[in-house]
């Protein structure tokens, strides 16, 4: 009787705990780290653009370690700050890690694998290796570069009787020709979308350069910044300037920079737009509708004298090590094939973003990316990067309340300031 | 016998091998009411399980893990130091005054499925479409709402092209810190009402139309048949609706924020479950983030508590 009663019970338990495990511990098949097969995570591999790529360094791993099962997991952009931080807290999970260059990988630097050992070879041939490094370690080799240049229409500023050729050396020029353009075609100056408060840091990394001196400039990547000077004020100034005189496009708090600002731009309703080098909102992303001869690429033009503008970029997306990898030296092999020359090339072939490869030939690709690849050798890292995740988030929020009115230049410096120094 | 006596628990084993026979049935009874003891606990055990093991312990895992640091401090216990660095933080406090905003408006939230409601009970013309058509947006998944809205309300959209032609000036919806929080709370209840219209409809339901009949009768006019007559005869209706109504926009606001204003502007949309998450997710503090919500839980807790009791008190006065 008390059997017949216990046994199934017995049986209930087990099998409700068994599933509940079960769901706990998430699919099994994207936490790899066993000797045989590697994991990587990113968000490129799922896209069709990035299909070449991986197939091509797939090819050039199995070449190096044949016995090897390479297993891609790509996750969702949106959320994958926030799975990889679970993973982290864990500790365990994928073996290779894509990463944005800069605070994403810095803060979370204690989960990875330094790779300075490993990736010697590569130093030479590929750049952007500084945003991918914190106290003098390299924790993950570059893919892609990022930056901020000045993309313009070249047909709006024909049409407003200026020369599509010659854009304009000094900022004042620069308004004056946005007056002309806006009074001839009616388009806007700037394609602004700051929604998600990203629309700031393009601004103060596009502008930088043109604004602070070269020694302001070094002194803010090497954390030593100067929030009280005039020209990181000015820097604001011109951001509300350029807001309050109606250079931005409409509505700029409630437009998203991805993509409908650059909806904005492709589709001739401004002139300018300070973009990407790689992932979105590049000249390939633009060529939808607008065709590569028409963008062109500006230097950032000249606010202050003495400033020396130059194109602001850092290393893009990365492949790191996860601490937690059984055989990190298998792992960087891997981070070797995913930054080979083949790869890259493929990577730049099908999604238009400037390669850490700086040797890979881009003449076919039109006036705006060979601008920015003549420029890069002159480039610095951008502003906005060298600053801590919780100092650019609120410089966001604060951008959004200069736009609308509610605060004034002196406080949000005011603010930075204090939070660079806690953050 | 030794052995015998300390495992009573077995029976299959005890009865052949005691070859005590006088001592069976009343061990049978003592076995058997032992097993109808045993048995609530467990077939209780698995729900108990489960509650405890993937709820409960969590739950102190995480209020524990709020008390630790984050980033280089890892692990160690900081004490109370994340809840101060919380309620020092102007984003979080925005995020409660928000919750604050929802109080406040949920009187509004409320009102409109409800007089909508008295219209299709009062059988307007039309009613049977509008049954439908009010109910239709709750089955949008808030994504989908968000983005449709993010269009109307654009600043070069349909909503501001309607203004202009009437002459008056564009607003910047969702870019406008003071305006926001109202539009992504309208759309929110634009988005939900249809299910408090269909409870709403469920108490009409059990309305007693002859009280209808005298009033008409007695030549009541229509605000005052709703004064005197429907909100009377609906409190716990209108009560249930009320505490529904409000967890609906403490817990499922996130998605219309993420798509409509991303918390912005200026982190005037802030709501603590969106502070959590960019916490967590982008800013990587997880303590932090943990602090968050164990704050968000125990307002949630003090909500709750609040709306059973009302909830109790009304229930009571009905018995």
């Amino acid at each position: 009787m008390k059997q017949r009663t216990l046994w199934p019970a017995v049986l209930v338990v087990g099998l409700t705990l068994s599933a509940g495990c079960g769901s706990a511990a998430g699919p099994g098949s994207s936490s790899g780290g066993s000797g045989d097969k590697l994991v990587v995570w990113d968000w490129k591999s799922g896209d069709a653009k990035g299909a070449g790529y991986v197939a091509k360094a797939k090819a050039d791993f199995a070449k190096k370690h044949p016995g090897v099962n390479v297993e891609f997991v790509a996750q969702p952009f949106d959320q994958y700050y926030t799975l990889l931080g679970t993973a982290i807290q864990s500790g365990k999970g994928p073996d290779v890690i894509m990463f944005n260059g800069g605070g994403k990988i810095r803060d979370r630097a204690d989960a990875l694998a330094p790779l300075d050992e490993y990736v010697a070879q590569d130093r030479q041939r590929l750049a952007g290796w500084d945003a991918f490094a914190k106290d003098g370690k390299i924790y993950a080799e570059p893919v892609t570069l990022q930056g901020h240049p000045i993309y313009y229409n070249k047909d709006l500023y024909q049409k407003a009787g200026l020369d599509p050729a010659g854009p304009p050396k000094t900022f004042d020029e620069f308004v004056k020709n946005c007056g002309v353009i806006t009074a001839k075609t009616g388009a806007k100056c700037l394609a602004l979308g700051n929604k998600e408060g990203i629309g700031i840091q393009f601004w103060l990394s596009a502008l930088g350069s043109a604004v602070l001196t070269p020694r302001e400039y070094d002194d803010w990547i090497a954390g030593k910044r100067d929030w009280s000077s005039a020209n990181v004020k000015k820097v604001f100034e011109l951001w509300k300037q350029a807001g309050d005189s109606g250079l931005n496009s409409d509505g700029a708090n409630s437009t998203a920079m991805f993509n409908d600002a650059f909806g904005i731009f492709n589709s001739g309703k401004a002139a300018n737009v300070i973009g990407l080098m790689s992932d979105v909102g590049h000249w390939k992303d633009f060529a939808e509708f607008l065709t590569p001869e028409k963008v062109g690429v500006m230097v950032a033009p000249a606010v202050t004298p003495g400033a020396l503008p130059s194109l602001p970029y850092d290393g893009g997306i990365g492949y790191a090590v996860a601490k937690w990898t059984k055989d990190p030296k298998l792992a960087a092999d891997l981070v070797r094939s995913l930054t080979s020359s083949d790869a890259l090339k493929s990577f730049y072939a099908d999604s238009g973003a400037i390669a850490s490869d700086t040797t890979i030939d881009v003449s076919a690709g039109g006036p705006a990316v060979k601008t920015i690849v003549s420029e890069l050798k002159s480039g610095k890292p951008a502003l906005h990067v060298a600053l801590p995740s919780k100092t650019v988030d609120l410089m966001g929020r604060l951008s959004q309340e200069l736009l609308s009115g509610s605060t004034t230049v002196d406080d949000v410096v005011r603010q930075l300031a204090a939070s660079d120094k806690t953050g | 016998m030794t052995a015998q006596s300390l495992s009573p628990a077995r029976p299959a084993p005890a009865g052949p091998a005691g070859g005590a026979r006088p001592a069976g049935p009343s061990r049978r009874n003592r076995a058997g009411s032992r097993a109808e003891r045993l048995a609530p606990l467990v077939l209780l055990a698995p729900a108990l399980l489960i509650i405890v093991g993937l709820r409960l312990w969590p739950l102190v895992l995480g209020v524990n893990f709020s008390f630790t640091g984050d980033g280089d401090r890892n692990g160690m216990m900081v004490g109370f130091e994340n809840y101060a660095t919380l309620f020092g933080d102007p984003l979080f406090r925005t995020a409660l005054r928000n919750v604050g905003l929802l109080v406040l408006l949920l009187p509004v939230a409320v009102a409109i499925p409800g007089l909508l409601a008295t219209f299709i009970y009062l059988r307007v013309p039309g009613h049977r479409l509008y049954r439908g058509v009010y109910f239709f947006p709750a089955v949008l998944s808030p994504v989908i709402v968000g983005a449709i809205f993010n269009l109307l309300l654009a600043f070069d959209g349909p909503l501001n092209k309607l203004l202009g032609g009437l002459g008056i000036g564009p607003v910047d919806w969702l870019g406008d810190p003071s305006v926001a929080i109202f539009a992504v709370v309208g759309v929110h209840v634009w988005a939900t009402f249809g299910m408090a219209l269909v409870v709403f409809l469920a108490g009409f339901a059990t309305l007693d139309s002859s009280l209808l009949d005298a009033a008409e009768v007695d030549g009541a006019s229509l605000p005052q048949t709703i004064r005197h007559v429907i909100v009377p005869s609906l409190t716990r209706t209108i009560q249930f609706v009320f505490v529904t109504t409000m967890i609906g926009m403490l817990t499922s606001m996130f998605g219309l924020l993420y798509v409509m204003t991303t918390g912005g502007p200026a982190g005037s949309t802030y709501l603590p479950e969106y502070y959590i998450w960019i916490q967590q997710g982008q800013l990587n503090q997880p303590a932090l983030a943990s602090a968050a919500s164990t704050a968000l839980f125990l307002i949630m807790l003090v909500v709750g508590l609040a709306q059973i009791g009302i909830l109790r008190r009304s229930a009571g006065k009905e018995d």
